[in-house]
């Protein structure tokens, strides 16, 4: 698996779209922040997020319609609470015109490939640069490779994916949602790098 | 597992139900052709058999009456003709200027328009070279193919499960042509778009085999409808840039498939919306394949339904039965909340409505909610989470797309609150957790897991009214008697054993509410098998009485070896009702009437009123 990094702390940008009216203050040790995931269909995007919120995999795809609003809370070592309010999109084609709706003012991106596929790879570079153009300028961003169990399968090669990030000053990691690898470790990592407001 | 199938192994297996007059139909294919041609037109194409009668009724004060003559229809005297050869198929080809063309040998026409070199259109239709009837045939290898396919195959009719295609069928497999519904949507470039069963991709040589029919006739000036060839029916619908065909041997009436057609473009258009015709104009071979990615569940449940939904032909959509003060409950707080800029809020459980409301001058039409219900429900991602996904409806505006937000209450009840803004999710989830506050404090969705195990009304507790043993039509109002009155049922468990006058079934829509009820299956419609058949002679009613050609009728008395079948129209309501083929005919009129009331009188718990602005 491998982790790389690059992004320096920054503020949380909150400008339109789906945001929450009444977010409330982040305070310093309870923060609150919109997670947006993107990639292509059936890489796993959903996979990722029903098991950090709810410890579940499910290996029968269910094919996301439009996005799904789930929400889950982390307590990290310094005794902050993170909730993450987490737009679990579709990978369809036909939703791709509607990203904007779900990523425009997120403080964390999420770019999702499955190991075993390239297209995905191409697709989630795209989604990159795309976030890179329109997004808040803030935006924490992370690259993962799913599907991590599939080594025998691999067709993305793990410097490929570390080479991308650090080009785009992404972090990246391999994980798997049916095994569970890395998935927690995802959360928390963006949650560290998450900009800490100014406690007064 | 409940195999999702049960109505495709029907499908698949229609010769399968004895009929008194089905070995006479297989006898050879040339009995059949001998059928459809001494058949006027679709309406008429029921298998009828001689001994089936068929009476005229009138109405006299507003109430149904037998009147005295009556006449034996017997169609089908002239003898089948018994011959094996197959060089005697011929087929029509009914187009919009309803010219008939007539092909006296098939095979000849087949080798000429409709088969391209990949595609040689239906070998079911020509028989086996080995001089064996071809029907027999399909019999054998569809028992086979069912059998393998689909073990298990007694699951609830709405029940519906995804299931994946077997994508390596295509026009060459013989399985696939022996499936006896297909179901193509195509561009006007013989591009495939959907197909039912097999590989959209690897059936490109029959979709342009498709097209090449629907343009040579265009580019005759006319526009082809339907093709019939033997005991297929192949249904055409052009919309546009769209182009949709349903290839059967079900013997539903061509009304019932086209209308099928329809919606299934409508489910497209709920997808898509209609400015994918825009996608066409710029490029004419645009493939449109990856915008419908993982819809596949979508349609397939869509087409599952035309065999056991009436919504999917009588336009109308049914409501769970509820005490009348739940459903104002639940009609209350929607109400409340579409009141801050919401378009439609619905509550439903499973395909049946709890409560709906819509804002000011917005009405919703039946299909619309058949579609997005159907939509909802097959799609397996709603029922994780709290969704929201842009959908339209194509008969409030087939051009512009709402938001849809849909949360599931529990694994049936779920809500789907629609809006103009793309912006407005936090929004309705509030108003959700407001409505999920009021429907537990007042035990609405308890009463709705109750109903679904009550059921609503069943046969067996129609009211029996002595007064209506006495000659007049009309039973008093009798006392009103709550269709959930009837605590020690136990949902799909409970079989009755029919109604008073051998009364089987009914459905009753009201023409103004847009709404129609359906009694409980009763003994002895209790297997699947006998459920698709009624529910298919329930279908062919319907088209017969709304045919525009003959219709439209005001009443249909029609007794065949599987029902007695009473057709009552009225500018309120429309009334289908089936008994025992040896029900009297006095009796089950009278019975009919009897009917009509009961559900006046229970109408509190069985529709949604106020919904319309028309109440009876």
């Amino acid at each position: 698996m491998g982790c790389s990094s690059s992004v320096p702390d920054r503020n949380v940008g909150r400008i339109g779209g789906l945001n929450p009216e009444n977010g409330g203050p982040n305070d310093a040790k309870n923060l609150k922040v919109k997670l947006v995931v993107l990639g292509s269909s059936g890489v796993g995007k959903s996979c990722i997020v029903l098991r950090f919120v709810r410890g579940q995999f499910d290996p029968t795809s269910k094919v996301t319609v439009g996005a799904s609003f789930l929400s889950q809370t982390i307590a990290l070592q310094d005794s902050t609470t993170v909730k993450f309010e987490i737009w679990d999109t579709a990978g369809q084609e036909r939703y791709a015109a509607l990203a904007p709706l779900y990523y425009r003012g997120a403080a964390v991106a999420i770019v999702v490939y499955d190991i075993t596929n390239p297209e995905s790879f191409a697709k989630a570079q795209y989604w990159i640069k795309e976030l890179l153009k329109h997004g808040s300028p803030e935006i924490v961003m992370a690259l993962v490779g799913n599907k991590a169990d599939l080594h025998e399968k691999r067709e993305v090669p793990v410097q490929d994916g570390i080479d991308c990030a650090e080009k785009n000053g992404m972090f990246f990691i391999e994980t798997s949602a049916k095994t569970s690898d890395n998935i927690n470790q995802l959360f928390e990592e963006i949650a560290k790098r998450l900009p800490r407001p100014d406690s007064s | 597992m409940p195999s999702d199938s049960s109505s495709d192994n029907d499908d698949q297996n229609p010769n399968a139900i004895p009929s008194p007059n089905s070995d006479s139909m297989d006898l050879s294919l040339d009995a059949i052709e001998n059928q459809l041609e001494s058949i006027s037109m679709t309406s008429q194409a029921e298998t009828r058999s001689s001994n089936q009668e068929e009476e005229q009724l009138t109405i006299a004060n507003g109430l149904l009456n037998e009147e005295s003559r009556s006449e034996v229809v017997d169609e089908f005297e002239e003898e089948l003709s018994n011959s094996n050869s197959k060089a005697e198929l011929s087929s029509e080809v009914i187009m919009s200027s309803s010219s008939v063309w007539r092909y006296n040998n098939l095979e000849a026409e087949e080798a000429e328009a409709p088969s391209s070199p990949s595609s040689s259109g239906y070998a079911g239709e020509r028989g086996s070279s080995n001089g064996t009837t071809s029907v027999a045939d399909e019999d054998i290898n569809d028992d086979s193919i069912r059998e393998s396919g689909n073990p298990g195959g007694s699951s609830s009719q709405e029940q519906w499960v995804p299931r994946e295609r077997d994508l390596n069928e295509d026009d060459a497999s013989i399985s696939w042509r022996k499936r006896k519904k297909h179901f193509f949507i195509l561009s006007h470039s013989g591009k495939p778009i959907y197909a039912r069963y097999g590989d959209e991709h690897k059936l490109a040589g029959f979709s342009a085999t498709l097209q090449a029919i629907i343009s040579f006739v265009e580019n005759g000036g006319d526009r082809v409808k339907v093709v019939r060839a033997g005991k297929h029916q192949v249904v055409f619908l052009v919309k546009g840039p769209i182009y949709l065909v349903c290839i059967s041997c079900t013997e539903e009436p061509y009304e019932s498939l086209r209308g099928q057609l329809e919606l299934l473009y409508g489910q497209m258009i709920l997808i898509l919306t209609k400015s994918l015709n825009r996608c066409f104009e710029k490029n004419p071979k645009f493939d449109m394949t990856p915008l419908l990615g993982g819809t596949d569940a979508v349609f397939s449940s869509l087409i599952h339904s035309f065999g056991w939904n009436p919504a999917t032909f009588l336009h109308a959509y049914t409501c769970l039965p509820l005490a009348h003060a739940t459903r104002q409950t639940a009609g209350a707080i929607l109400q409340d909340i579409t009141d801050s800029g919401i378009l439609f809020a619905i509550l439903m459980c499973r395909h049946k409505v709890i409560s709906l409301c819509g804002a000011q001058k917005a009405s919703l039409h039946p299909d619309d909610m058949l579609l997005l219900s159907n939509f909802v429900m097959s799609s397996e991602s709603f029922r994780t989470s709290e969704s929201f996904s842009p959908i339209c409806l194509p008969r409030y505006n087939p051009m512009a797309f709402l938001y849809a937000y849909v949360h599931y209450f529990d694994v049936d009840t779920y809500l789907i609150l629609l809006t103009t803004s793309s912006d407005a999710f936090y929004h309705l989830k509030d108003c959700r957790i407001r409505i999920e506050d009021v429907l537990l404090k007042s035990n609405v969705l308890s009463e709705v897991q109750r109903s679904m195990l009550d059921g609503g009304m069943h046969v067996e507790d129609l009211p029996i009214d002595p007064a209506s043993r006495t000659g007049t039509m009309f039973s008093h109002p009798g006392q009103p008697r709550p269709a959930t009155d009837s605590p020690d049922r136990i949902g799909d468990a409970f079989f009755g054993v029919g109604g008073p006058a051998g009364l089987w079934h009914f459905i009753y829509r009201s023409i103004y509410l847009d709404q129609y009820v359906s009694s409980e299956f009763s003994s002895p419609i209790n297997s699947l098998r006998q459920k698709k058949r009624l529910f298919r002679a329930y279908q062919k009613l319907y088209a017969s009485m709304h045919d525009k050609g003959i219709g439209p009728h005001k009443t249909q008395f029609r007794r065949d070896e599987n029902y007695v079948l009473l057709c009552w129209v009225t500018e309120d309501f429309e009334l289908y009702a089936a008994f025992d083929p040896l029900a009297d005919k006095a009796l089950a009129i009278k019975t009919c009437n009897r009917v009509c009331q009961w559900i006046k009188d229970v109408e509190n718990e069985n529709f949604l009123l106020g919904a319309s602005p028309f109440s009876w």
